[in-house]
């Protein structure tokens, strides 16, 4: 018994494969494409007709049997040039199901295929009775499709003792099988080896050409559903360009919607589609531009045709990256949308008609309802002061019951004009530098009759060191009076309201007002949608009268407006409080001017002061600005700056007016400011005084250093006078 | 009692005889015209002391008023205060541009309207005596 089992060629009989002979183990051609063969490209691979001629040319030139078989071993469909012994045994004798089929022993076990396709090696293999085979594995892109086996032949003159031994083994004269062996010709194990060197670079040669004709067949059958497909579609323009813009493909409805047959536009640059206007942006380049970056660009705009037709267009780009024959390029798939953008311009249209009847007719309403509101104003107070007569006390409480609801009527017609103002952004601010603390206090005494009459204290908490805000003061107390007398609307008697002004935690850019009471509360899905418009919490409207629930609606406009926020915090049965951000305001970015100027970077900078008495009442807008207008004459626009009017902040009204110049430089500027102010109506009454300080700039400092330090010296300096100007008053 | 006189220019007569009423009780004499060339025709015959002007006026508004009387030489400084139930934005900065001296709207409230006034009158500057007390 020699048990020879199966091995490699190479360890056979020592000699090795001739240099640069192939490995087909599929990691020399390892091709991403090929990875995933489907099962029908598989089978056609292995198709046993195709394979047939081949197999049986191989067979009669080598003169040993060959077949196909599976990646697992089993025969796939006939041996070509069966060998007499392997006939004499196989085919007489019933087969055996498994093992290898070449083999007519089972003893060693043989796996010559299995082994063939794991190491992508040609395995030779020999049995008990000494009949010997060849496995060729054939491998595509990594993917095992079967082996070739080829053999069934002695390598050596056949041993009688072997002979016999399988004749018992197998049932079979003895006599008749040695007469079988013995003319049989035997193929020397290094020629068996060679022709099968050989027959697996047939057989990958034959794999290859088979696959080639597959995908070229597979291609053009689909180039040909694709082409069917593009031309076939009416309504969109499909063609593509090169990287440089170049048409090099038109399809049918490219010719409809565009105006244009194909051989007209093939060859010109894509941007003859374009209006003149796009082109001068340099629309076309930058979509183009912005489809190579992301991969696909879409918009929407006017196109030309070949006539000269414009239409409203939806535009896709794709970025072509592998076709290897004409470079990158572009697809480009145009849509007409003229119908839809008509439509859609024909609602906006209708819409902002709409919006502006509405609007009109609110303005309208409004100021209509304000004339007669008025006589009834001034009637109503007219007696309620006396003019007429004295009063009995009972008349005098009905008709401050009829006051208290005109100015309710007042309020909800302005609340319906700031309403229309929001629909059609309108709602302009004016803002300020404004004292937070001051605010409040105001807003708490204009509130503090309404409380009073329903005996619920309000309580102030306020640092005074709070900085000023940014914003329009007539606003903020419209938010601020709203959120008290929801408070005092919604709060038992002898209840408590709390405003709070602080610095938002976190945040010093913000100034964060607070308003609690210890109301009823608001149940937490209520919170969400208080502040939407028209919104009212049923149970509480029941309760009582409480305006047209426009009220949140504006103060979050209002406060959005400013760039701050609005919230509430609330419990059920535990009261709730209202919060709002202002932003605090900031020096340096109304100084801008003054720190861009060139005289800047190591020169001096000026602050002016002009200083005049309180001025009290309504008028006092109007003067302030006159003076304002005044102030802004006299400096150089550009590079110097007049602060903001500082409302309610110091005890006398002072103007500040940051200059980009020495100490002579103000001198000159203060000297016009007097003069052109000695010009104005009151100015004697106004009794102004002009004073400047100058503030250095520290030369080789940072600019930003040199920003903050003179900002902070502003601050300081503005600071400073006001407190001086208190300890005098 | 400054006796001073005081032209409402307004076309409600309920306003004019109410606003009449709260001005003869601080003491000023008023007298009232329902549109712009009456208004002007009174205000060059009795030289007012003070104009208060309503903006929605009949044949021509009174914006077409306050350009017409601050070009005449004998009125054209009469001090203006409008009183007006239009929106402010916009109305305001027009009026005070156009030389208003101040712009209030409908319904005032009569403690600042009286104090614009008097200050409209060159009568005291600082009043705060009349601040929300």
């Amino acid at each position: 018994m020699i048990p020879m089992g199966t091995e490699g060629v190479n360890a056979s009989d020592g000699s090795t494969p001739a240099a640069g002979m192939p490995s087909y183990d599929g990691k020399a051609e390892h091709d991403e494409s090929r990875t995933n063969l489907s099962p029908r490209v598989t089978a056609s691979l292995m198709d046993l007709e195709a394979w047939a001629e081949i197999l049986a040319t191989y067979g009669r030139t080598m003169r040993v049997a060959v077949a196909l078989t599976d990646p697992q071993g089993h025969l796939l469909g006939e041996c070509h040039n069966k060998q007499p012994l392997w006939s004499l045994v196989r085919e007489t004798k019933s087969p055996w199901g498994a093992g290898c089929p070449f083999c007519i022993s089972t003893y060693p076990s043989c796996a010559s295929v299995k082994e063939a396709l794991q190491s992508g090696k040609t395995m030779m293999a020999r049995d008990m009775a000494g009949l010997t085979h060849v496995a060729v594995p054939l491998v595509l892109g990594g993917q095992p499709l079967g082996a070739i086996i080829a053999g069934q032949v002695f390598d050596r003159y056949p041993e009688p003792l072997l002979v016999r031994h399988v004749a018992k083994a197998f049932g079979v004269s003895a006599q008749q099988l040695w007469d079988v062996a013995r003319k049989q010709r035997p193929v020397s194990s290094s020629v068996l080896q060679a022709s099968g060197d050989l027959l697996c670079a047939l057989g990958h040669a034959f794999l290859e050409q088979r696959y080639g004709k597959i995908l070229e067949a597979k291609l053009s059958a689909s180039n040909g559903r694709f082409r069917l497909l593009v031309e076939g579609v009416k309504d969109h323009a499909l063609f593509t360009i090169d990287s440089t813009g170049y048409v090099n493909s038109w399809n049918y409805g490219a010719e409809r919607l565009l105006d244009c047959v194909e051989a007209e536009i093939i060859g010109r640059h894509f941007c003859c589609m374009f209006t003149a206007d796009s082109m001068l942006n340099l629309v076309p380049e930058k979509h183009l531009q912005r489809a190579l970056q992301a991969g696909l660009a879409e918009y929407e705009g006017w196109c030309v045709t070949g006539t000269q037709k414009q239409f409203w267009a939806n535009v896709s780009i794709t970025p072509l990256l592998e076709d290897p024959r004409s470079g990158r390029g572009f697809a480009i798939i145009i849509q007409d949308v003229t119908q839809r953008r008509k439509i859609a311009v024909a609602l906006e249209a209708a819409r902002q008609e709409r919006t502006r009847l509405q609007e009109n007719f609110l303005s309208h309403v409004s100021h209509e309802l304000r004339t007669p509101l008025t006589a009834i104003y001034f009637f109503t107070t007219n007696v309620l002061d006396g003019l007429l007569g004295d009063l009995t006390p009972r008349q005098r409480e009905h008709l401050t019951f009829a006051l208290d609801n005109v100015k309710q009527l007042r309020n909800m017609v302005s609340d319906l004009l700031d309403i229309t103002r929001v629909a059609t952004h309108k709602l302009t601010l004016e803002p300020q530098l404004v004292s937070p603390v001051k605010l409040v206090a105001d807003v708490l005494s204009t509130c503090r009759t309404n409380a009073a009459a329903r005996n619920i204290s309000l309580r102030s908490i306020a640092a005074p060191s709070l900085p000023f805000v940014w914003a329009d003061p007539a606003r903020v107390r419209q938010i601020l009076i709203n959120l008290i007398d929801n408070g005092i609307k919604f709060t038992p008697n002898s209840g408590v309201i709390t405003v709070e002004a602080r610095l938002l935690a976190g945040d010093g850019g913000f100034v964060c007002v607070s308003v609690s009471d210890t109301g009823c509360g608001i149940s937490p899905e209520n919170c969400e949608i208080v502040f939407d418009r028209l919104a009212q919490v049923k149970s509480v409207a029941e309760t009582s009268r409480s305006g047209l629930g426009l009220g949140l609606f504006i103060s979050r406009e209002l406060v959005s407006r400013h760039g701050g926020r609005i919230w509430v915090e609330s419990q059920l049965g535990h009261g709730s409080t209202f919060y709002f951000t202002i932003p605090v305001f900031s020096l340096a970015k109304l100084c801008a001017p003054v720190f861009a100027a060139p005289t800047f970077k190591e020169g001096l900078v000026s602050l002016i002061a002009v200083d005049m008495v309180t001025i009290a009442g309504t008028a006092r807008e109007g003067i302030l600005l006159e003076i304002h207008r005044v102030l802004e004459r006299c400096i150089h626009a550009g590079q110097d700056v007049v602060l903001p009017p500082m409302t309610d902040v110091g005890p006398v009204e002072t103007f500040f007016v940051l200059a980009s110049a020495d100490a002579s430089g103000s001198a000159v500027i203060a000297t016009r400011i007097s003069r052109e102010l000695k010009s104005f109506d009151n100015a004697a009454k106004l009794n102004l005084e002009v004073s400047s300080t100058t503030i250095p700039v520290a030369p080789g400092h940072s600019r930003e250093d040199q920003i903050k330090e003179v900002t902070v010296r502003v601050e300081q300096l503005i600071q400073s006078h006001f407190s001086a100007k208190k300890r005098l008053k | 009692m400054s006796g001073k006189t005081i032209l409402i220019v307004d076309d409600d007569q309920y306003l004019q005889l109410g606003l009449t009423a709260r001005l003869k009780s601080n003491g000023y004499r008023a007298i009232s015209a329902g549109d712009g060339a009456t208004a002007i025709a009174l205000a060059r015959s009795e030289s007012p002391d003070l104009i208060i002007l309503d903006l929605g006026l009949p044949a021509g508004d009174g914006f077409l008023f306050l350009e017409r009387v601050k070009g005449l030489a004998d009125v054209g400084a009469t001090p203006v205060i409008v009183l007006s139930a239009r929106d402010p934005a916009g109305n305001k900065k027009r009026a005070l541009d156009a030389g208003a001296l101040a712009f209030f709207q409908k319904p005032p409230d009569n403690y600042e309207f009286l104090a614009a006034i008097r200050l409209a009158l060159g009568e005291t500057i600082a009043l705060s005596t009349f601040l929300k007390t």
